[in-house]
């Protein structure tokens, strides 16, 4: 009968017994002809036949509980039993289900971030058809898109439904009480329809919007909407101002709608404005959605063909321009989709680990029931209903064990949000009902792995089997299997061990690390700055001037200068002509291009090593170089003295190198300095740095400046205002939050391996008093049996161990991306994680074994 | 499932076996006629035992059952051994001949 039939059979009931009616209706009919042929009456021979049957209606009820009860109240039954006799080993457990939970709630939160962050489509429509554009030049350098290039593709490819783009910067809005700095996106013809997203409320920008000198409209966020209209439906009908300029708002797009998160406002870009045209501009980030069954492959290649006819209409711009295509999802997670793999690989193992620990309880105890087990196979139960209980234990079990664990992935989820915010899409974390089926398919591989090794020990129908058990002295190969276990969790944790130990060891390196650069003692802020309010130089300047030198007059303050954020910071190296000519052997000149005031050097505390410091009058016509640079490229100093151009020098014409200063980390601490130019400015530019040197603790100062500035500029805004060494260390908190997470693991995983070895080995003296007490009485020492049984523990321990530097020396490689100064088989870590888990797990054999020496040789032989 | 008939409680399914064995399709009376006069009347089958054993052995996958009709052109639920079934017959053989050999045993010693 299939499971289809049987459970049909409960809900049909009514059919089953008219069936069952049926049969024992035919069988009463057949008695009753051969009770008539041997001579009987008619009645007579059915009431003959009728008495033989018995109660016909218990009959009935008694063949249709078969189907029944075999198949429902069983496993009722088999649950309630279960429960009974879990309640009666309360410790076990209490062990068992705790390290579920904590396998399985580790695991779930992860496999929900992993989700969530790599493996769910990005929440756009048919998102996977999405593709970012960036162009890559001929030194190799992947930079933002020239507006008319964008144009220009859009027009020529034919592999694509639309191509667009955007660039941010900051606006002031100046319609409410104060100024408000607000994220601005300045955006392409048809951003919003090559995503797919519509707003919430109104449209998005009309053509007559996106033409040149049409009517200024605006596209605000959810956030904004809330934050500063109070979600006024009629929003539509108002107006933001910026400037000089007013805008009407068009739409607001909604919550979920998250291309660059903290984009306030959207703002079209005209096609074809004089502002634009210069073919060098590096400005947008291109998304372009493929056309149905293109793949990336093919629009490459017909990007490529364009970009070739461009090429030959713009030789000395386009034509080693080759364009760079990424899945927007690639382009959105980057790198995290490494840490977030090693993480779930943790996971993994520390589940395993738990999974392992508890076969090797269950196991112990599935053997300390042999005689139970014994008992109801002579009672004619079969092998498949014994190992059926057992295994309804160990799902009981993993039910409680992944309810806790469902708890503790919530708890662990919100705190993942916390210190994950390194991470793209965290906000879009939760839990759902994908992760609530992964936390059940963890439950049901946890009872199969926890469970059936010791269900099919324990029921095996081996003569000798039993037999070993009634002597209890004996020791047989079983126990192999229960140390393997051990050895196994041990290996496990020696490799969690090893991969959190480079890592911490790797912050420590990075701590050791010196900079170039003194981080205490350092402001930096950002001010709202527009990239059209630059537009006319000498004035800009002028304004920037004041602004400088009213910051530099606050007491308290030591220096004051505009720049990248040093060691948070990531430039693009970009290719340099030397105007007094090189030779084409010599090396490409690749730098860095890093914009900063003169006075960036002092403040930054970086020294001067040879030449003069550049000028600040004029703008971008002097720079300096690192030392890299100079040694690289020109043997120390033979560059003082001679001009560099950009390859936007056709804008703003060459630069004379005054001078040359020390490296510093402006990558970030765990990057080598590249080699660096910096061009001298003497102007605030949009998202730039104001890097304020102070006399005593920065956050004294956050007050003071703000007021100063809102004296000084009152419509501009002031944000990001943060102690340089706090920006630092959000730039490695991905790299924290995995040391962490591994960290924690480890010990656990350590922990629960210890357990196991202490479970294991006091079993095994448990079981072993006997043999102990006899060659007590025969005169062993306890010492002898002390390190009788520590020798076992040790020789397990040291397997696992070995096992598990194998495994370590396989595993950590994978870290290798993450790790910075330490080698993945950095001998002194492995050491002392080796150490560490050796006397961890010494620890928890010594206990055990000094038990059995306690065993008195009297008490046991009277006990026999 | 206590059930008052324990002696052939634990053997009734090999009786069942043993007969579809050899007569390929039976319904339960044909069942019991057969037990009985093949024991020679030694052996009787309960009703009240035959019915749930026959759900039970169909539920496990050993039998399977029909409705078909007699000679006597009545109704009635035909039974048949399955593949599992002539698995389970040699396996419940062996262990009634290890079952009687140690009773044997045992009543010989004691």
């Amino acid at each position: 009968m299939s499971w289809r039939q049987r459970i049909a059979n409960v809900f049909r009931r009514g059919k089953l017994h008219r069936d069952i009616r049926r049969e024992l209706a035919f069988h009463l009919a057949e008695r009753a002809d051969d009770l008539r042929a041997r001579g009987l009456s008619e009645t007579d021979a059915r009431r003959q036949a009728q008495r033989q049957f018995g109660n016909f209606t218990f009959q009935i009820e008694e063949t249709s509980d078969m189907n029944l009860s075999l198949w429902l109240d069983s496993a009722i039954r088999h649950v309630r039993f279960a429960a009974r006799s879990l309640a009666r080993s309360p410790g076990l457990t209490v062990a068992v289900v705790t390290t579920l939970a904590l396998g399985i709630g580790a695991n779930t939160a992860v496999f929900s971030a992993l989700d969530t962050i790599v493996l769910r489509p990005l929440p756009y429509p048919e998102s996977d058809r999405l593709v970012t554009l960036l162009q890559t030049g001929a030194n190799g350098l992947v930079l933002p898109l020239a507006p008319v290039r964008l144009e220009d593709w859009d027009r020529m490819n034919q592999a694509f439904d639309g191509i667009s783009g955007s660039y941010e910067d900051d606006a002031t809005e100046t319609s409410g009480e104060l100024p408000e700095k607000l994220l601005n996106s300045h955006v392409a013809s048809g951003f919003f329809q090559v995503l797919g997203v519509a707003p919430e409320l109104g449209r998005t920008f009309s053509p007559e919007e996106e033409r040149m000198g049409g009517a200024p409209a605006v596209i605000i966020s959810d956030s904004f909407w809330r934050r500063r209209f109070g979600a006024d439906p009629n929003v539509t009908s108002k107006r933001l101002r910026f400037g000089a300029e007013s805008r009407a708002i068009a739409g607001v797009m909604p919550a979920s709608f998250r291309y660059r998160p903290d984009v306030d406002i959207w703002m079209p870009v005209p096609r074809g404005v004089p502002w634009a045209q210069n073919r060098y501009f590096t400005w947008f980030i291109g998304i372009g959605r493929l056309k149905r069954g293109i793949s990336l492959e093919q629009a490459r290649a017909n990007l490529g063909t364009v970009q070739a006819e461009l090429g030959r209409q713009y030789p000395d711009t386009d034509r080693r321009i080759v364009p760079s295509l990424v899945y927007l999802k690639d382009f959105t997670i980057r790198n995290s989709r490494g840490s977030l793999w090693v993480v779930y690989g943790a996971v993994m193992l520390l589940l395993l680990i738990a999974c392992t620990n508890n076969a090797a309880l269950l196991l112990a105890r599935a053997t300390k029931r042999q005689q139970e087990i014994s008992m109801r196979f002579s009672l004619g139960a079969t092998r498949g209903s014994v190992t059926a209980q057992l295994l309804t234990e160990t799902f009981l079990l993993a039910a409680m064990g992944s309810l806790a664990g469902l708890l503790a992935a919530a708890v662990a989820m919100r705190g993942f949000r916390e210190i994950a915010h390194g991470f793209p899409r965290v906000d879009e974390l939760r839990l759902d009902s994908g992760t609530l089926l992964y936390t059940l398919g963890c439950a049901v591989l946890a009872t199969v792995f926890c469970g059936m090794v010791p269900a099919i020990r324990a029921t095996r129908r081996d003569l000798r089997e039993s037999l070993a058990l009634v002597s209890r002295t004996q020791v047989g190969s079983r126990h192999r299997l229960q140390w393997s276990l051990v050895g196994i969790q041990v290996a496990l944790s020696m490799t969690l061990l090893a991969g959190a130990g480079l890592l911490i060891r790797s912050f420590q390196e990075l701590a050791r690390v010196s900079p170039g650069f003194e981080a205490r003692n350092v402001l930096a802020f950002h001010m709202s700055v527009g990239w059209a309010e630059t537009g006319n130089f000498e004035p800009w300047r002028r304004r920037s001037e004041t602004i400088l030198d009213h910051l530099r007059s606050i007491p308290g303050v030591e220096g004051v200068a505009l720049g990248p954020l040093p060691g948070a910071s990531i430039a693009q190296l970009q290719e340099l002509t030397l105007v007094e000519g090189r030779a084409e052997s010599e090396p490409k000149l690749n730098a860095a291009v890093r914009q900063v005031t003169p006075t960036y050097f002092a403040t930054m505390k970086i020294p001067r090593l040879t030449g003069r410091l550049c000028e600040e009058t004029v703008n971008l016509r002097t720079g300096m170089v690192n030392r890299t640079f100079a040694e690289k490229y020109f043997r120390d100093t033979g560059i003082v003295g001679k001009h560099l151009q950009t390859s936007f020098g056709s804008v703003f014409g060459s630069m004379e190198i005054q001078g040359i200063v020390a490296d510093s980390r402006e990558d970030g601490l765990t990057v080598v300095p590249a080699p660096t130019v910096y061009p001298c400015v003497s102007s605030v530019y949009p998202g730039t740095n104001f890097l304020i040197r102070t006399a005593l603790a920065p956050g004294t100062m956050l007050a003071t400046l703000r007021r100063k500035i809102a004296e000084i500029e009152p419509s501009r805004s002031v944000y990001d205002m943060e102690p340089l060494e706090e920006h630092l260390t959000d730039v490695s908190s991905q790299g924290r939050m995995v040391t962490a997470v591994l960290g924690s693991f480890a010990l656990i995983a350590i922990a629960l391996a210890s357990v196991g070895l202490y479970g294991t080995l006091s079993y095994l003296v448990n079981l072993r008093r006997r043999e102990v007490g006899l060659r007590m009485a025969l005169g062993a020492a306890r010492g002898q049996i002390v390190s009788k049984f520590l020798r076992l523990g040790l020789l397990v321990s040291s397997l696992g161990c070995l096992a598990g530097l194998a495994l370590a020396a396989g595993t950590t490689r994978l870290l290798r991306s993450m790790l910075f100064g330490v080698s993945p088989s950095d001998v002194l870590t492995l050491a002392s994680v080796l150490a560490m888990v050796l006397a961890v797990t010494t620890a928890a054999a010594l206990l055990p074994s000094f038990r059995a020496s306690r065993v008195d040789p009297a008490r046991v032989l009277r006990d026999d | 499932m206590a059930n008052k008939n324990d002696i052939l409680q634990g053997t009734l399914v090999l009786l069942v076996l043993r007969t579809l064995s050899v007569h390929k399709k039976l319904h339960g009376y044909a069942i019991t006629q057969h037990i009985q006069t093949v024991s020679t009347d030694l052996l009787r089958v309960e009703e009240g035992s035959l019915y749930p054993a026959l759900h039970r052995m169909e539920q496990a996958g050993w039998v399977r059952a029909e409705w078909g009709t007699t000679e006597k052109n009545r109704e009635a639920r035909f039974y048949s051994l399955t593949a599992a079934g002539r698995k389970q017959l040699v396996f419940e053989q062996m262990s009634w001949e290890r079952l009687t050999q140690g009773v044997a045993k045992v009543l010989r010693h004691a």
